[in-house]
């Protein structure tokens, strides 16, 4: 039950307010906006948990878990500090690091990626559209990070791309801090060797 | 039609008064109307149908279920939803609190399913957003949707309502219509009101009770039917002995005789109760 | 960041698959951060997000159980009854005070007898010991029946009508008043002993009250039994000569005697607590 509530009713929220207006009912204690929250965001968070971890349960564990703290939380988040979307994630991520921490798991849970990858789907396929989008949202760091070894780019992806401290990259790839900071500084050492 | 609910020759008393003088009727699946002045013994048929009082005589049948045997009754009770006329609420407990007290007493031990349900009722009544808000600071209208909300909990198969209308704004009794229009698909739903315009738009049939017994039980265009020829439109009002009154349209419509210069008009519900009320219809009219 | 272009239906699907390289991945999922239109372009089961919701606003939208219910959890009852004993209306600060408040002042009408001396014909302990057991009738009067409960009628329909509430809440009450008289009792001037002397009183006459309102409504059996509690009190001392003849041994063991014969009569006679009970014999033609 929240400690404190504002004496006036917030706006009416409904499917077309923008995430801002909806944290801000959410602060104001109404169900309803959370639940459009949800609506919104819970397929990409599941496409993109998915990816770093293959147990569905336990993804759906994190969901939940990312959505009450987003109800018990709303009030940090501040409009300046970027899209609703990406503090989300933030929150979602750290949340599936604790579920798999409760669950106890090893390796066998995450970097599904690398499972299904099909050995046909390499730079042969790559269509038109994919070399765009490799371009336009990495430019020439796409191109290097590909050539990366898994493991490597793994580190970069929970350290740079996720936000993640070595603590709970660690936790996440299921490897120890030590072998998660040296992976970083070598990733790094070849990027940079790449793009020189 | 087999009935899901028959009462046969129902009497009851409070001290020397004769509230109800032996009612027979019979009701199916759908939704049943069932109008009445005050103090025609409509709240105590449904509280006897709702086993919260006991007849002095008579059959009753419900669900297959007879309320007179005590394990009968409680199985009874699992399956049937009631508002009262007057719902009653604990004011400092909030909406959901209320509801799912409710909840327990209608035996919903398990919490996820009864929060479940409490839920589902409170969206189906438009409450979801009010699920925090204490009763005392509810609108009229909104404390009858809440007991409305109570009466669904379990998903019973008869539906009992007690002027669920009372209170409500045009709109909010027109969404309260399409509600019930749409329980009465699967359930047995009967209602009480005072507003024929309900039992017009809502009802598959009606019971029409006087003085403790029920002087009508048909369709809603039987009740009408029986005002065929007695009903009339003119320009100039009648003489004031006349049961009549003034249409949105400025003539006068009347129930009865023929006033001079007066042409047929077409009978409706509201008009075939009032004649079936006789020397009541005045003062209900 | 590019804003116009979007990602193709195709590339998506491969990405929520696991058919995409992970580059590729990483791409899309910039992406994702900053268009909202492709987010909800993610497809989804609606089974699974209603699922998914209904266990969120479970854990975030649930009442916080009110003191009564914690504390009623928390010695082992289970959870429904601990809510609904909570609801009742007795149960209320209002009833819990005024007991608080009785037991408070016949602790301190004991001690001001006793340090006054022999200048006092009563017994310090009398006052006490004839309030202690009417305690819980009146939070039985208080705790069922129309004329208390704002939600009885709604109740009396559903399956906990009757006895089953009635009796449930009657015994929250009775246990409620002997915890706190018997938290008082050590506070007492005299011996232990005599000071214990309610007890049995005490549930001789709820017992009573019970039985009787299988006849009449609660608070009038209650009342009914208070007044007779009181006057035989009164009357007892007054002929005897002795205020504490009621309480002596003998009295106790007619007191255990009578709540022992009166409760398997108020379970035999519990179904007069419904009111829908018929109130006279039918005979069985209604088995039909």
């Amino acid at each position: 039950m929240r400690p404190f509530l504002p004496r006036r009713d917030p706006p009416p929220v409904g499917p077309l307010s923008d995430d801002a207006e909806l944290l801000a009912a959410v602060v104001a204690g109404r169900t309803e906006a959370l639940r459009i929250l949800h609506q919104r965001h819970a397929p990409w968070l599941r496409a993109r948990l998915a990816r770093r971890c293959a147990d569905p349960d336990l993804v759906d564990d994190a969901i939940q878990d990312t959505f009450v703290a987003v109800w018990r939380d709303a009030r940090r988040y501040r409009a300046a500090q970027g899209q609703a979307a990406a503090w989300i994630w933030t929150i979602a991520v750290r949340r599936l690091i604790s579920a798999l921490r409760r669950s106890g798991t090893g390796r066998d849970v995450v970097l599904p990626t690398e499972d299904h990858r099909s050995p046909a789907s390499s730079a042969v396929t790559q269509s038109a559209e994919d070399a765009v989008l490799v371009g336009v949202e990495h430019g020439d760091l796409g191109g290097a990070l590909a050539r990366l070894s898994p493991d490597l780019r793994a580190a970069i992806q929970a350290t740079v791309l996720d936000g993640l401290t070595v603590r709970e990259a660690a936790h996440l790839l299921g490897v120890p801090e030590g072998t998660v900071k040296t992976r970083v500084m070598r990733a790094k050492a070849r990027l940079r060797g790449y793009l020189a | 039609m087999e009935p899901t609910v028959s009462v046969q020759e129902l009497t009851k008393r409070f001290g020397r008064k004769v509230v109800l003088d032996g009612p027979t009727l019979r009701l199916g699946p759908g939704v049943t109307g069932l109008l009445g002045p005050n103090g025609a013994g409509k709240t105590t048929l449904l509280r006897i149908l709702a086993t919260t009082l006991a007849p002095d005589g008579g059959r009753i049948r419900a669900l297959g279920l007879d309320p007179a045997d005590r394990a009968q009754r409680t199985e009874l009770r699992r399956r049937l939803g009631y508002l009262p006329q007057d719902p009653g609420f604990y004011p400092h407990f909030t909406v959901f609190e209320l509801t799912e007290y409710v909840a327990i007493l209608k035996e919903l031990n398990g919490r996820h399913e009864r929060h479940r349900q409490v839920r589902r009722v409170l969206a189906e009544v438009d409450l979801a957003d009010r699920a925090r808000t204490k009763v005392r600071r509810l609108s009229g209208g909104m404390r009858q949707r809440l007991a409305l909300a109570q009466a669904l909990l379990g998903d019973p198969g008869l539906l009992i309502l007690d002027e669920p209308t009372v209170g409500l704004d045009p709109e909010q009794r027109m969404r309260f219509r399409a509600l019930v229009s749409r329980l009465g698909e699967s359930r047995t739903v009967l209602l009480s009101t005072h507003q024929t315009e309900d039992v017009a738009a809502l009802c598959e049939r009606v019971v029409v009770m006087k003085g403790g017994r029920a002087v009508f039980d048909g369709t809603p265009a039987g009740l009408a039917a029986t005002a065929t020829g007695r009903v009339w439109s003119s320009e100039r009002s009648p003489a004031a002995s006349e049961l009549f009154w003034r249409t949105a349209d400025g003539r006068y419509r009347t129930l009865g005789a023929r006033p001079p210069g007066a042409v047929p008009a077409e009978p409706g519900v509201e008009d075939g109760y009032l004649l079936l009320l006789g020397g009541d219809a005045r003062a209900t009219a | 960041m590019n804003t116009q272009w979007h990602l193709p239906g195709e590339l998506i699907e491969r990405y929520t698959t696991g058919h995409l390289e992970a580059v590729q991945v990483m791409s899309v999922e910039t992406h994702l951060m900053g268009c909202a239109r492709c987010r909800e372009a993610v497809p989804y089961e609606r089974e699974w997000l209603t699922a998914g919701w209904e266990r969120i606003a479970d854990a975030v939208d649930r009442p916080r159980p009110r003191p009564v219910a914690r504390i009623l959890r928390r010695c082992g009852v289970p959870e429904h009854v601990a809510v609904f004993l909570a609801a009742t209306p007795a149960l209320a600060r209002g009833w819990l005070v005024a007991v608080t408040a009785t037991v408070a002042a016949a602790v301190a009408v004991a001690h001001l007898v006793d340090s006054t001396g022999a200048a006092w014909t009563v017994h310090p302990l009398l006052f006490f010991l004839t309030v202690a057991p009417v305690l819980p009738l009146a939070g039985i009067a208080l705790a069922y029946g129309p004329r208390v409960d704002p939600v009885h009628e709604t109740q009396a329909a559903t399956p906990m009508a009757g006895s089953r509430s009635l009796l449930l809440r009657a015994l929250a009450v009775l246990v409620c008043a002997i915890v706190l008289t018997g938290l008082a009792t050590p506070l007492l001037p005299g011996p232990p002993g005599l000071a214990a002397a309610w007890l049995l009183p005490a549930l001789a006459l709820t017992a009573t009250t019970l039985a009787l309102a299988t006849r009449v409504a609660p608070p009038v059996s209650a009342a009914v039994l208070i007044v007779a509690w009181s006057c035989a009190v009164l009357t007892t001392g007054g002929l005897t000569g002795d205020g504490l003849v009621l309480f002596s041994p003998a009295a106790q063991i007619l007191y255990g005697a009578a709540t022992v014969l009166l409760i398997p009569l108020v379970h035999l006679r519990r179904a007069r607590f419904d009111p829908g009970e018929p109130r006279w014999n039918r005979p069985s033609a209604s088995k039909n």
